[in-house]
């Protein structure tokens, strides 16, 4: 089996994927490793960092990978007086702690086909870190692979870390919304449909979370994130990406596009499979996502099933 | 145990390793008896309230005179924090009269001293649980 390398900064080699991988289709293919890739490079602590990130809170305490620290999006990566991220201070001391330099690379994965381990990705990417990489199929992939988890919670030198300013690129706020919208702007709404349609009812599994008014962002295109994943946690392949998002919903790799949620956590996945796996310009997570949109007084809302796109 | 000394023993915890008492109640709620399994993938007894699947089944027995509280509950175990949270009020409640599930705090968790850890989203989840169920308790109770 020929396996390709490429050497890297620091004269350090890095393992390619195989061309005949459906990775190898992505626009970024380095970004997404398999479970395989970071069973290899488990033991290089110097030079890659792992990260669970999970929806519980104590699940990383069950088990995790070998070597792999732990982010929690409520207390490591939400300010908890203002309705924000944590700002570059903060991030830098997370970093610090785990020993992460800026040249680290940074492979997350997690429960939930990696909803959690995209919202940290994004955030790391936020504060302008250079190498990130999800592992593909997260907790659920290492799991069905037979592969082993362990309890024991791994200690690293802390490290001199310098965080970046927020990167706005990648985010959109609720003016920039506002604006998006004047001008026409693709926005992508990845909940359930009967989130997007704005039923009242309450619906089994679809739990209402604090939002005063129903329904989607005018124009906005229906897309829930779980479409982009296979059943066992791993993205779907580019090709079935494409189908989904550029031929089925008519959106574009060059317009700048919007995709948003209720919080913001599971349209970071669908900004992960846009950005990184189907090579869009420019696409930004909305944070604020619904639990803003919904709750804010005079903002406009369409209810009902998306227009079949042009 | 009791929830009054359950409240004591997390509190006598270090409140660094506090939230990891959850893990052994995690770990100890009994799996759903068969005939509840089909009311579960049913959708039945969810708990609406919560982002993550909690199923609850409360019933009430007369026990020489006096009606007492039994629980049953469901919780996927990679969400081992709430499923820990369900574990314990059905430990501590099991027996319990109507009016004792009634008396839960409803800040449980500050009671608990594990609040903080958990942040806002998560007691907000946590607070539809309780309400849940001492609405179906009360229910029942009649």
């Amino acid at each position: 089996m020929r396996v390709a390398t490429a050497r890297g900064p620091r004269g350090r080699t890095y393992l390619a994927p195989r061309r005949d991988t459906p990775m190898a289709d992505y626009s970024n293919p380095e970004v997404l490793v398999s479970t395989d890739w970071v069973s290899q490079h488990v033991h290089d602590t110097d030079n890659v960092r792992i990260v669970e990130s999970n929806e519980d809170l104590l699940l990383y305490a069950t088990g995790h990978l070998h070597n792999a620290v732990h982010v929690d999006w409520v207390n490591d990566l939400q300010d908890s007086t203002v309705r924000d991220y944590v700002g570059a201070k903060e991030f830098a001391r997370l970093c610090s702690e785990r020993g992460i330099r800026p040249d680290t690379t940074v492979v997350f994965y997690g429960d939930k086909s990696n909803w959690w381990a995209c919202y940290a990705f994004w955030t790391f990417k936020l504060f302008g870190h250079r190498d990130c990489r999800i592992m593909d199929g997260g907790r659920a992939r290492w799991e069905a692979d037979g592969r082993v988890f362990t309890p024991d919670i791994p200690r690293f030198p802390s490290t001199d870390y310098e965080a970046h300013e927020p990167d706005t690129r990648i985010r959109a706020l609720r003016d920039d919304v506002f604006r998006h919208l004047e001008r026409g702007g693709p926005l992508v709404d990845v909940r359930s449909p009967q989130e997007f349609i704005g039923e009242v009812t309450h619906m089994p599994g679809y739990p209402q979370e604090g939002a005063l008014r129903g329904g989607h962002i005018p124009g906005a295109v229906n897309v829930p994130w779980r479409r982009a994943a296979n059943a066992d946690g791993t993205f779907k392949s580019r090709q079935e990406l494409e189908a989904i998002y550029l031929d089925e919903q008519g959106l574009r790799s060059g317009a700048d596009t919007i995709a948003y949620c209720r919080i913001g956590e599971r349209s970071s996945h669908t900004w992960f499979v846009l950005t990184y796996l189907l090579g869009f310009d420019k696409v930004r997570n909305y944070d604020g996502s619904w639990t803003e949109w919904g709750n804010l007084v005079g903002a406009p809302i369409e209810k009902g099933e998306p227009e079949e796109p042009g | 145990m009791t929830l009054a000394e359950t409240i004591d023993l997390f509190r006598s915890t270090d409140p660094d390793t506090r939230l990891y008492l959850l893990l052994d109640y995690s770990d100890r709620l009994p799996p759903l008896p068969t005939e509840l399994e089909a009311l579960r993938d049913a959708g039945m007894g969810r708990v609406h309230e919560c982002a993550t699947p909690v199923f609850l089944y409360p019933r009430i027995e007369t026990e020489g005179g006096e009606q007492r509280v039994h629980l049953h509950a469901d919780v996927p175990r990679e969400s081992p924090t709430v499923r820990g949270l369900v574990s314990l009020l059905a430990e501590t409640l099991d027996g319990a009269a109507p009016a004792e599930v009634a008396a839960v705090p409803d800040n449980l968790l500050d009671e608990l001293g594990i609040a903080g850890q958990l942040g806002q989203r998560r007691q907000q989840g946590f607070a539809g649980v309780l309400l849940s169920l001492k609405l179906a308790v009360a229910g029942a109770a009649g």
